[in-house]
């Protein structure tokens, strides 16, 4: 049970999918109740995986592992003996290989309690080709629980790609009036970086087999136990980082490779918002820091300052573009840029706290980002407009949608207690202590002046998100003519069913506002033991020990068997002076509603 | 020869049997009777491919004049037959009843010169068998359907394949002249004993000329660039039936010549000569796309496609049986792999185009396919895979072939001194792939995104469906399970490997058994 219950996840959507098949006619209630239940199943699989992951601690490393032949094996070999082929000696080692660690469990938690909320959300917005629609989104949701499960580079990337093909036809089928051309250049987009990342995920295998590993391999633990061996030269590194980085960079997306991102937005069905801004964006993150900071250490390092100053014009130019639109949906997909921008700055700060943050802050963004895009689905389906000269004073007409709209703002833009916050101040402290030696991981390649700018996004970002809420909800009523449309059973607020979508994500904001530790210590745990390279803890715990040593208290606090290495060298007397130093730090990242802002 | 010996020719005899039996059948009443004669191409086609896998591998028989039995033959025996009963399907109505014998008959004389050379040891029979494989085609064109254009198509396809057999043969003159005999294993042990090391650089002018004009003519056949201007007016004009076989038979006789002139030359070519087809894989991928991109006519689409996918398979070609360190796949795994892979993939969006009609003609254009997911949602899923396939797009077989094929190329040992080329030209590869993607995503976006005009009718007759159906599932089912296919490539390509293996130990034995013997000696001296 154990080893299959990752396959069950990533399987029992593509059952939902053919029990679709099912219903002879285009019956709108069965169908609809049938992708419910289905993508309900793969949330309660879910939950059960995530049980037998915490139950079981693996020290940060996969647990819940699976491993079925797939592309060779040694089957094979024996074939080509016979054939009298010189190369049948090699072992080829590609196969489904799936596992989760602390940082993939919270983002496969994520993919699943937002897949049905996003079915719900569409129960009343589709009312054409029903069946299509369903089956797309249930395959959708095998594409992107598929990727955080690998631990194969090819089943990765197979899941990667496959994640484009549903969301393609999303777009393209029940999209808005340019959804042809938002469709394709999502696809082709995308595509074209990612084709580029496989090319780098090829080199890689082959680079590692001519070098050592002794059998072609794709298995992603093995690949990254060869590159802590030091199997990848830095010089083979920088062309393999920018290869992988051009599709995760695309997906992310990246400044300035975030054109396609909101026309793509724009267009979409509201679900199709929510799942590409809850998770698909994640791809890209996940991605930078499953494979490319683990397999490629010194080029991350050479390569971070470039994306962090990258992801900082985009935090500061898409807020400021964000600012401007005039269409809600618009500006939320633009806020998703700029959002994002923070998680690869925490990524490439190469520091716990960053890290920590960043991971945190995909989860966040995933909840916040997705409600906003309900909320204003909600909206939408009533007005039929999102545009902010024909609408304001909502709050009057829907005081429980401007309730949620305000709790998903503010989790948005980061306010203390909610979990926005969290994972902000954890990336700006990553991206700040970067430059100097902090849990026992060598110095990184940012510093203070990279979070002081990032800050400045922060402050815009208030400032657009509460400038849009005002203008939507406050002052005096507007409303388009002949609106709103209480057809199909809408009224004039949101629905008892609105409710039940929007009610569990606010609430998951407020828990992982109030209480973020089960998290940060597993995602730290993984980060650790699958991220950072274990080597630079005794590189680094010879010099300075003294900025590492606060990081020590707070690993013990956390309960982490953390920087054993630092603790047993250092003189105590270091430990306690940094203790006092930055004991803001280690309460204010456990007990952040205690604190207004860093 | 003896009788015995024959038994190992049985694939071929039956075809030769069933084509000529087709052939007189076709004058009887009894080609009146619906599907009659279909079923006995069909029957012909099943038959040999029974007996290919009761031969299997077959084994080396001395006293075959002209022939040499190789693992390659089995494969391509196997490839061709099965892919054949594919076009069959596809075939099983198209021609004019009183025409459907010498039709039928001639699809089988074609597939007859693709085995034939894949076991040719002699350049004078793997010009025959090549000739055997492009003049059946010719008419196949013409007799498609009523039409001028495939009449045009017709004769355009026969004059520069008339020109491009010209090329060969005298390209295979020179390959005769400059060393004395015509046998394929003898050329390849007089050069490998003359030249030291086993490589025709800086050799004789006259095996770079011959081989560089059998290059330009098979280049014809496989539809490379500089030789690809009839693609698409010829594609255009025969029914699509017909050009589904197009996009198969001629490319892979074309590859499966190539391969065997290779063996010739040890696979070892002058720098300059690598950097040419160099240029031809990188030109040939990169104007079928971007020509891809400006179609509106799917069948011109695809023919364009046809194009690109020569390129991606001239960079396996170019990659060769490398033995570096690529256990993966070698590049003629690779090739062999692709074009059983691409052969279904372009048949089934072929298939899908013969299967519907608007009006009294089958679909052409975009426009055509507009809206077919409303009305025959599953046909247009079966269209979709194969386009997605056609991209290299997971969860397709497509995507598997791209993969080895790309993997391939970085398969040379890092010594190699064409390594960085090759992996220039996979980068290049797979960003032509990206390129690809658009136009085939207008093929899918067409059947599901588009308004339809008017419903489409389906064909009378459902082998075109069936044809289609298996296509799309088979590459479903290959990507998930490509062992079984795989592993015939691999062994199909190990006696390319050997060759090769044999060339490096220098232990060459210029017998008459072939190479693929003499390097069985040599494996032992191998070091990998």
């Amino acid at each position: 049970m154990t080893a299959w219950i990752l396959t069950l996840v990533i399987a029992s959507p593509l059952v939902g999918a053919a029990l679709l098949l099912l219903p002879r006619a285009e019956n709108r209630r069965v169908i609809e109740r049938i992708a419910l239940w289905g993508s309900l199943v793969t949330l309660l699989l879910t939950v059960v995986a995530a049980v037998l992951f915490f139950r079981h601690p693996t020290d940060g490393g996969f647990a819940l592992k699976l491993a079925a032949s797939w592309l060779g094996g040694t089957g094979e070999g024996a074939d080509l003996r016979e054939a009298g082929n010189p190369l049948a000696g090699a072992g080829i080692d590609v196969a489904y290989r799936v596992g989760v660690d602390g940082i993939s469990i919270w983002l496969l938690l994520l993919t699943a309690f937002l897949t049905p909320l996003a079915l719900a959300s569409s129960f009343t917005a589709i009312r054409e080709r029903v069946r299509e629609y369903y089956i797309l989104l249930l395959l959708l949701e095998v594409g992107m629980l598929g990727v955080f499960c690998s631990l194969d580079l090819l089943l990765f990337y197979v899941f990667f790609e496959f994640t484009l093909v549903p969301l393609y036809f999303l777009i393209g089928i029940w999209g808005g009036p340019e959804k042809r051309k938002a469709a394709n250049k999502f696809f082709i987009y995308t595509l074209g970086g990612s084709v580029l990342t496989f090319a780098g995920v090829l080199f890689t295998a082959y680079y590692a087999y001519a070098h050592g590993a002794g059998k072609f391999t794709l298995n992603i633990e093995e690949l990254m136990r060869l590159a802590r061996g030091g199997a990848f030269p830095p010089n083979v590194q920088w062309w393999v980082f920018l290869a992988l980085a051009a599709g995760f960079a695309i997906k992310v997306p990246l400044f300035p490779l975030h054109t396609w991102l909101p026309l793509a937005h724009t267009e979409a069905p509201t679900a199709g918002s929510v799942i590409l801004a809850g998770v698909l964006l994640k791809l890209g993150t996940y991605g930078f820091c499953r494979l490319s900071i683990p397999l490629l250490p010194d080029a991350s390092r050479a390569w971070a300052p470039a994306l962090a100053v990258l992801a900082i014009a985009g935090i500061i130019y898409t807020a400021l573009a964000a600012w401007v639109q005039r269409d809600v949906k618009k500006l939320i997909a633009y806020s998703s840029v700029s959002h994002l921008g923070f998680c690869i700055l925490g990524l490439f700060s190469m520091k716990l706290a960053g890290m920590n943050g960043a991971v945190m802050y995909m989860v966040n963004h995933g909840l916040s980002t997705g409600a906003l895009f309900l909320v204003v689905g909600c909206v939408y389906e009533r007005y039929h407009t999102r545009e902010f000269d024909k609408l304001g004073g909502l709050a009057r007409r829907m005081p429980v949608a401007a309730f949620f709209l305000i709790v998903f703002t503010l989790s948005s833009i980061g306010l203390p207690g909610l979990n926005g916050f969290v994972g902000e101040f954890l990336v700006l402290l990553g991206a700040a202590t970067s430059n100097q030696v902090t849990d026992g991981l060598a110095a990184g390649p940012l510093g203070f002046s990279y979070a002081a700018a990032a800050a400045v996004g922060i402050i815009l970002g208030a400032v657009y998100m509460l400038y849009m809420c005002g203008r939507v909800l406050f002052g005096p009523l507007v409303e388009p003519a002949h609106t709103p449309d209480t057809s199909h059973g809408l009224s004039h607020d949101l629905t008892r069913r609105e409710v039940g979508i929007l009610a569990p994500i606010a609430l998951a904001c407020l828990l992982l506002g109030v209480y973020p530790k089960p998290m940060l210590s597993s995602i730290q745990s993984a980060a650790q033991a699958n991220v950072f390279q274990p080597i630079e803890v005794r590189q680094a715990s010879a010099g300075a020990l003294g900025d590492a040593a606060p990081f020590v208290a707070m690993g013990s606090e956390i309960g982490i068997p953390m920087l054993a290495v630092a603790q047993q060298e250092g003189p105590p007397a270091t430990v306690a002076a940094g203790a006092d130093d930055l004991e803001w730090v280690t309460s204010a990242r456990f007990v952040p509603q205690e604190h207004d802002s860093p | 020869m003896t009788f015995s010996s024959l038994g190992h020719l049985l694939p071929e005899l039956i075809l030769l049997t069933g084509a000529c039996a087709l052939l007189i059948v076709g004058l009887t009443r009894f080609a009146k009777t619906p599907s009659a004669l279909s079923l006995l191409a069909g029957g012909m086609i099943a038959g040999a491919l029974v007996a290919t896998l009761l031969i299997g591998i077959p084994a080396e028989v001395g006293d075959l004049p002209g022939l040499a039995l190789s693992p390659l033959t089995f494969y391509v025996r196997w490839l061709t037959l099965t892919v054949g009963l594919l076009l069959i399907l596809l075939n099983w109505r198209q021609a004019e009843p009183s025409e459907q014998g010498e039709y039928l008959a001639l699809i089988l004389f074609a597939m007859l010169g693709i085995l034939l050379t894949a076991s040719a040891s002699d350049v004078v029979v793997l010009f025959f068998a090549i000739e055997l494989v492009s003049v059946p085609t010719y008419i196949l064109v013409a007799l498609s359907r009523r039409d001028v254009r495939a009449s045009e198509a017709a004769v355009k396809y026969f004059f520069l394949g008339a020109l491009s057999a010209a090329l060969l043969a005298y390209g295979l003159g020179f390959l005769y002249g400059a060393s004395g005999t015509t046998s394929l294993a003898s050329m390849a042990g007089v050069w490998a004993s003359r030249l030291q090391p086993a490589s025709i650089a800086g050799a004789d002018m006259l095996v770079l000329i011959g081989f560089l004009l059998a290059f330009a003519g098979l280049s014809f056949k496989i539809a490379a660039v500089p030789f690809h201007a009839y693609v698409a007016d010829v594609y255009e004009g025969a029914a699509s039936p017909v050009t589904a076989l197009l996009g198969f038979v001629p490319k892979l006789a074309g590859f499966i010549a190539l391969i065997r002139i290779m063996e010739t030359v040890h696979w070892q070519l002058p720098a300059s000569v690598m950097w040419l087809i160099w240029i031809v894989a990188a030109l040939t991928m990169t104007v079928g796309n971007v020509l891809g991109l400006l179609q509106t006519n799917v069948k011109r689409m695809l023919a364009y496609s046809s194009i690109a996918h020569s390129g991606y398979l001239l960079l396996a070609l170019l990659v060769g049986p490398a033995l570096g360190a690529g256990p993966m796949s070698n590049g003629v795994t690779a090739l062999l792999f692709y074009i059983a892979v691409y052969g279904v993939m372009n048949l089934g969006a072929f298939a899908a185009l013969s299967s519907f009609q608007r009006g009294d003609r089958t679909l052409e254009t975009l426009d055509d396919l507009s809206g077919l997911a409303r009305s025959q949602p599953w046909p247009a899923l079966a269209l979709s895979v194969c386009a997605f396939s056609l991209m290299g797009f997971p969860p397709t077989a497509g995507f598997l072939g791209k993969l080895y094929i790309f993997s391939g190329a970085f398969s040379l040992a890092p010594d190699h001194a064409f390594r960085m080329p090759l992996i220039v030209l996979a980068v290049i590869g797979v960003i032509n792939s990206a390129i690809g993607a658009a136009y085939y995503l207008r093929i899918v976006g067409a059947c599901w995104m588009n308004r339809p005009r008017e419903e489409v009718a389906s064909v009378p007759g459902m082998t075109e469906r069936l044809g289609l159906n298996i296509a799309g599932l088979a590459m479903l089912v290959l990507f998930v399970a490509p062992g079984p296919l795989l592993t015939k490539a691999r062994i199909g390509a190990a006696s390319q490997a050997r060759s090769r293996s044999s060339s490096i130990a220098t232990a060459v034995d210029p017998g008459p058994r072939g190479s693929a013997t003499s390097a069985e000696t040599s494996l032992a001296a191998h070091e990998p």
